[in-house]
């Protein structure tokens, strides 16, 4: 459903995504993990057609984002790390721009957007400004706006940002029920917990390069760590074990 | 103070980085927009040279008439720069996110109100200082001024600007008080009605039209006595205009005097600011956080009829524009702006109502035709620059949000046209309003009102294409208060490109229009070159037009399909 191949960024001498190549079924979880700065948030951008590819493609179900973009961006839904809107929207009018921008008709429109308000708990809030709402709010709404026009596709930038618990709960439940339903999700994200909880297949991406991709237990036997939690398997694949050394130097 | 220069450094290091991180464009927008602004600052400098020079050579009243259009360009600035301050001082003392830090930090009010003094300060006055330099100069110049006078200026112009932003900041902290500034459109309600009364005061003030009048005055006495009579003793731009006419006119105690009280009063400002803000700051910031009402969101009968006159667009096109119409209606920073429309339109018109033609030597039906031709010209550069305002920031205004547009099934190509479309529309109402009320109080014949009206109608074309292409270009996405989209580098580009687009367009259709205005007058017909001239005439002015409709689109659709970092 997803191919990305060789893809590659650079951003003049940094080159921020370094020939990555994958490949993510229809249903499935997609986990992709890394350190802060290591390129996750470019590779999304490129996957949303925000940013363009230096060399290297993205595929969304056989449509090239870069020779196709419309098509490609039609049967996608994108959700964003930061959730910038328009402030001076209701959320009910939001979802109606949205809606109209991804060729739903009216009348579809109507009961999906009474539904995705009623699903996210924005109902109460469907008709006052955004610029008013929470950060939970936003991204909750946000969520809303990627579904309205039913994707096959969900790429998601560190989904459980802002949200509180409850909030957090219904995402996983959604993300779970909308990969039942055939719908290939993409995710980053900095929780490990979350990534081992809900993906079937996790990539992890260090300096621009995948350097793991499978289950978790493809990864256990790649990196040959002996813990099971995901955590050893990411901090021993990325390198990044000095950590408790650090930690406990600055409780000095 | 070191609590000052800690929260300045993040401007200046920002500042810093920004020239070294410089790119090949970057250096080519810097050249160009140096020698567009050489180009505009050299303008300025002729005009006013000419002027002045043959002001010096009308003894008695040439002095008195360049003292008066001295204080004309002070009171302007004054007005300008109060207006602009209040607008960067509800920004940035009160709508800037670092204001979360920097509340949280055990940080003085007296230092956050004296960095961000110094910040809006700069913010909103470097332009007007730039640009009034030629005038300066100017003056120096025709008025063959030493050293003192160019040493002097600055203690003039510097304390001038503090007052200035003094008056402003504190009106801002005043309005804050009243409304919170999220709910920001009663400010702007106000602020808005304050600069159109602002502006028709000092209309009325300089009653421009008596100084070309002389016979409307009783006696030569009465009109010395006029233009000679201060604007107002009490404003800080008459004390400015007093120093700098006393240096000018070689009256050096005056200097002294007016200098001292610029001085006095802005530094008297700051402190007594400084203790307001110390005392009611905290309260205003909280009240700055509370959200606004959502005008609208209920009135389905609005947006009903909004989905059925716009019903034959497809649906993308539909629901953008609608969506720019409720976030225009409900962001105060931009309807707003249809208060100091109207206070254009209204002056402009008044303009030409009070003209007095039937005094002048010429036939009055030739006069009535060469100024409506000049006013074409002038009805171009008030849609450009209402078009700076209202069509070049419609790419900006999308904001952090243009993720939105770029991540749907939306192209940039059709997303640019829909944002053109609107606009035109907009301008087009405007330009013909503007041009077909003037020419009927100028009582101009049929053919020019038809000239008139359907150069304007093309060249509205050219500009909303030049707006909304220069506002693709060079987008703003990140600027916090809509009002200042317009002031950075792509509105100056605009603004300079405009000026030139509407100049070359009058220049060649003056030929023409005199050779027609002429052969009316003599009652004569056109010879066959003369024809073919005029068609040629035509023929280039719609050549340049369709150049300046296509290209700056393409380019604009091209810069923002390009665009990575928003």
């Amino acid at each position: 459903m997803i191919t990305l191949s060789h893809l590659t960024k650079r951003f003049n001498s940094l080159v921020a995504v370094n020939d990555v190549c994958l490949e993510v079924a229809q249903g499935e979880l997609f986990g992709f993990l890394g350190p802060n700065g290591a390129g996750k948030t470019t590779t999304i951008k490129m996957m949303a057609g925000l940013m363009q590819p230096t060399s290297g493609s993205v595929a969304i179900s056989s449509r090239d984002i870069a020779q196709d973009p419309e098509a490609a961006k039609q049967i996608t839904g994108f959700i964003p790390d930061r959730p910038y809107l328009y402030g001076k929207l209701t959320a009910r009018e939001f979802l109606h721009f949205i809606s109209g921008l991804y060729r739903v008709p009216q009348a579809e429109a109507e009961e999906r957007i009474a539904q995705l308000l009623e699903l996210f708990n924005l109902t109460q809030w469907a008709d006052e400004l955004i610029e008013g709402f929470s950060h939970g709010m936003k991204q909750r709404l946000v969520m809303s706006s990627a579904l309205i026009h039913r994707p096959r596709v969900l790429i998601v930038d560190e989904p459980m940002v802002g949200l509180d618990p409850a909030g957090a709960k219904l995402v996983k439940r959604i993300f779970k029920g909308l990969c039942e339903a055939g719908v290939t999700v993409f995710m980053s994200t900095h929780t490990l917990e979350i990534a081992e909880e809900m993906c079937g297949r996790i990539g992890i991406i260090q300096d621009g390069r995948l350097i793991a991709a499978g289950t978790i237990k493809e990864l256990r036997e790649m990196s040959g760590a002996m813990g099971r939690r995901l955590e050893e398997i990411f901090f021993k694949l990325t390198g990044e074990q000095e950590m408790g050394a650090l930690i406990e130097a600055l409780r000095l | 103070m070191n609590q000052v220069a800690c929260l300045l450094y993040p401007k200046i290091t920002g500042f810093k980085n920004r020239l070294r991180a410089y790119d090949r464009g970057t250096v080519t927008r810097l050249i160009v927009g140096i020698v567009l602004g050489l180009g505009f600052w050299a303008g300025i400098f002729a005009v006013f040279y000419r002027v002045l020079t043959y002001l010096t050579g009308i003894a008695g009243l040439g002095d008195i008439l360049a003292a008066k259009l001295l204080s004309m360009v002070f009171l302007t600035f004054f007005s300008l720069l109060i207006f602009s301050n209040i607008i960067t001082a509800l920004s940035s003392y009160f709508m800037s996110e670092e204001l979360q830090l920097i509340m949280s930090s055990p940080i003085k009010v007296a230092s956050l109100y004296l960095t961000k003094f110094i910040e809006t300060t700069v913010n909103s006055s470097w332009m007007v200082l730039l640009f009034s330099l030629p005038v300066f100069l100017s003056y120096g110049i025709a008025y063959h001024q030493g050293p003192l006078y160019y040493c002097a200026l600055p203690a003039a112009v510097i304390p001038f600007i503090i007052v200035s932003a003094a008056l402003g900041i504190g009106i801002a902290l005043g309005l804050t008080m009243v409304f919170p500034a999220r709910r920001i459109r009663d400010i702007m309600v106000l602020l808005s009605l304050l600069l159109g009364i602002g502006l028709y005061c000092m209309f009325r003030y300089l009653q421009p039209e008596k100084l070309v009048d002389p016979e409307s005055f009783r006696t030569v006495v009465e009109y010395f006595a006029s233009i000679e009579a201060p604007t107002s003793a009490f404003l800080p731009s008459q004390w400015a205009t007093d120093a700098v006419s006393a240096l000018l006119f070689s009256a050096r105690n005056g200097a002294l005097f007016n200098l001292l009280l610029l001085w006095s009063t802005g530094l008297a400002g700051i402190v007594i600011l400084q203790r307001l803000f110390e005392a009611v700051y905290f309260t205003a910031w909280t009240k700055s956080q509370e959200a606004g009402s959502a005008r609208l969101a209920k009135h389905t009968t609005i947006k009903n009829m909004l989905e059925r006159a716009l019903a034959r667009l497809c649906p993308q096109s539909r629901a953008l524009i609608i969506k720019d119409l409720f976030c225009f209606l409900r962001d105060s920073s931009q309807w707003s702006q249809l208060f100091v429309l109207s206070a254009i339109i209204f002056i402009y018109l008044y303009n030409i109502s009070v003209l007095p033609l039937e005094k002048s030597p010429f036939p009055t039906i030739y006069l009535q035709n060469f100024i409506s031709f000049l006013n074409l010209g002038l009805a171009g550069f008030t849609l450009a620059a209402v078009a700076v305002r209202f069509a070049f920031p419609a790419i900006s205004i999308e904001g952090e949000s243009f993720w939105i547009i770029k991540s749907a099934p939306f192209s940039i190509r059709k997303f640019m046209w829909c944002k053109f479309w609107l606009n035109c529309l907009f301008l087009l109402v405007l330009a013909e309003v503007l041009i077909i009320s003037s020419n009927y109080l100028l009582r101009v014949d049929r053919f020019m009102m038809l000239v008139s009206s359907i150069t304007i109608a093309i060249m509205c074309f050219g500009i909303t294409s030049l707006s909304i292409g220069c506002g693709a270009a060079y987008p703003r996405f990140d600027v916090e208060n809509k009002a200042q989209i317009p002031t950075g580098f792509g509105g100056l580009i605009y603004m300079i490109l405009a000026i030139f687009f509407i100049g070359i367009v009058i220049v060649l259709e003056a030929g023409p229009v005199y050779m027609v205005l002429m052969a009316q007058l003599h009652r004569s017909s056109l010879q066959t070159p003369q024809l073919v001239r005029i068609c040629i005439a035509f023929a280039a002015v719609l050549v340049i037009n369709a150049l300046v409709f296509f290209v700056p689109m393409k380019i604009g659709i091209r810069k923002l399909s390009e665009l990575e970092k928003f």
